[in-house]
């Protein structure tokens, strides 16, 4: 099969599993997922592996546009807007998720590469997944409030947790006998490089989108930035996450109008989302579910543990009532989208490690979106949300 | 020629604390619900009001945050407008602050009137808000208004 059918194949299926995941109140993305897995080289085998040789093109693209989206989060305005409750939960449940994972999966004996990866990538929450519940059960109040905002930021904290993580890891990974100093340099190399590129491309993005006159030349404007950045970020080893989310902060800070750069990718992304996803599902390899049972359980119940006692911390600094303190990390637990990003991410940098990292996400992702929407319906009714 | 030649200056705006209720039966007789500027008390624009704005009043507070992820997504139907959970304390729980649009596009009075179409056209709209220097609120400007003065100055009208 060419690789043009097997798109169109995979977005005519994309869409019809969509809609009937609707039907059962799951998110999306899981039914992408699943979708891949049906299709996929380990099952029907109708998604061949030439087509998904093509995923790594794909997920940097897919991966490049989210991140940009993901960094107008980064916004004086937006920051004073969630206010010092968000702003302090959402960063300590997040570094929390992060350290505890991190620590946990050290104690099993994980190199500390891998269980930085982990760390990092549970961090990531599944907003979808969440708004489903708020939305289905009419969900009102302050932790309602609270919680959308947290859930807001924290994708955006992971994901710099991630790069600065990857960063890392690659450096000790690449060399496993040099020095912290050797590891630090490369890490920050990569980092400080993202940055330049996402600056400097955010000035150039922003100050010539004010001579665009309509909407198609915006559109391949921005697009064309960002294919830019993320190309020359690959270029380079840089962060293709950390180049696109700067590049994003630069532009919302300096142009008034800047949501105009944003609102015009709403017309292209979703399809290229889609085929990310089913790509990923069709990636997984089946063979290694089974070799995963430790580190799975074990990164899951220290991701739990990690987001209640960064919750915590987080509400006890910015003095929440007790509800949102006790229960607030319950309505974090769903996990999808962002982490199978960063994990399909890993499973390229770390050919052999990468796999096992994968596969442990896209697993535990599945079992995250069955009994997390039940977690955040608990939390919603012990916090008195549902009102009917 | 400047936009303030041709704007519309009586414009009827609302403030951030008027509720759902007043603007609903302030605007109960117009044809179609338009643009309505939201001003604070100094009369500086910080929002408009639009017939979407209303879909707002069933997402929770700090979903427009979410929204920027685009993962958030659940799916891209249009809100179900009849199976809505609606009571009627929301006439006056509801204020202008928790619906209208922050992503406000503007124009200031002395710009041309070519900046003011060109503004509509990549952002598309059919109507913007016009400001003074100090982003007052002090008008409405349609492409209406610029076809207008375009066929006046042709001779068709």
């Amino acid at each position: 099969m060419n690789i043009i059918l097997g798109m169109g194949i995979i977005l005519v299926f994309g869409l019809l599993s969509g809609k009937l995941a609707e039907k059962v109140k799951t998110p999306a993305i899981t039914a992408y997922l699943l979708l891949g897995i049906v299709f996929g080289p380990f099952a029907l085998g109708i998604i061949s592996e030439h087509i998904i040789a093509v995923s790594g093109t794909i997920s940097h693209i897919a991966l490049s546009l989210i991140a940009f989206s993901i960094g107008q989060n980064f916004s004086g305005k937006i920051f004073r807007q969630v206010g010092n409750q968000v702003m302090w939960i959402s960063i300590l449940e997040a570094v929390g998720a992060w350290l505890i994972t991190l620590v946990g999966l050290l104690f099993f004996k994980v190199p500390l590469y891998m269980a930085l990866i982990f760390g990092a990538i549970a961090a990531a929450s599944a907003p979808a997944a969440i708004i489903m519940v708020v939305r289905e059960y009419k969900a009102r109040g302050q932790f309602v409030d609270i919680l959308m905002g947290v859930v807001a930021l924290d994708d955006a904290w992971g994901l710099i947790i991630f790069s600065l993580s990857l960063a890392i890891s690659k450096a000790m990974y690449l060399d496993l006998s040099s020095s912290i100093g050797n590891v630090l340099m490369g890490a920050i190399i990569e980092i400080s490089g993202s940055f330049l590129v996402g600056g400097v491309l955010g000035v150039i993005l922003s100050r010539i989108g004010l001579f665009l006159k309509n909407q198609t030349d915006l559109l391949i404007w921005t697009i064309g930035v960002i294919f830019v950045a993320t190309g020359i970020s690959l270029h380079f080893h840089f962060s293709v996450l950390l180049t696109s989310m700067f590049l994003a902060a630069v532009v919302v800070n300096l142009n008034n109008e800047s949501f105009k750069f944003f609102d015009i990718l709403n017309h292209i992304d979703w399809p290229i989302y889609l085929i990310f996803f089913v790509l990923a599902g069709a990636s997984l390899e089946i063979d290694l579910l089974g070799k995963i049972g430790v580190i799975g359980i074990v990164y899951m119940i220290f991701r739990i543990v990690g987001k209640f006692a960064g919750t915590y911390l987080g509400a006890h600094i910015a003095k929440s009532d007790d509800d949102v303190k006790k229960y607030l990390s319950l309505g974090l637990l769903p996990q999808a989208g962002v982490a199978l990003g960063m994990a399909l991410i890993a499973k390229e940098q770390f050919p052999q490690a990468g796999n096992i990292i994968f596969t442990t996400v896209a697993a535990t992702t599945v079992v995250y979106e069955i009994i997390g929407p039940f977690f955040v319906k608990l939390a919603l009714h012990k916090t008195n949300q549902i009102h009917n | 020629m400047q936009v303030k030649a041709i704007m519309q200056s009586n414009v009827r705006s609302v403030k951030k604390g008027t509720t759902l209720g007043q603007l609903l039966v302030s605007f109960k007789d117009f044809h179609s619900f338009p643009v309505v500027p939201v001003v604070d008390s100094e009369q500086v624009l910080v929002g408009t009001v639009h017939i979407r704005s209303f879909f707002e009043i069933f997402q929770p507070h700090n979903q427009d945050l979410l929204m920027r992820n685009p993962l958030s997504m659940i799916s891209r139907e249009p809100t179900d407008i009849f199976n809505l959970d609606i009571e009627a304390e929301m006439g006056f729980l509801i204020i202008m602050a928790d619906i209208m649009d922050t992503k406000v596009v503007k124009i200031e009075q002395s710009a041309d009137l070519r900046k003011a179409y060109d503004l509509m056209q990549l952002h598309g709209k059919t109507a913007i808000p016009v400001v003074d220097d100090n982003k007052r609120l002090v008008g409405i400007v349609s492409i209406f208004d610029i076809v207008m003065k375009i066929f006046h100055e042709k001779g068709l009208i």
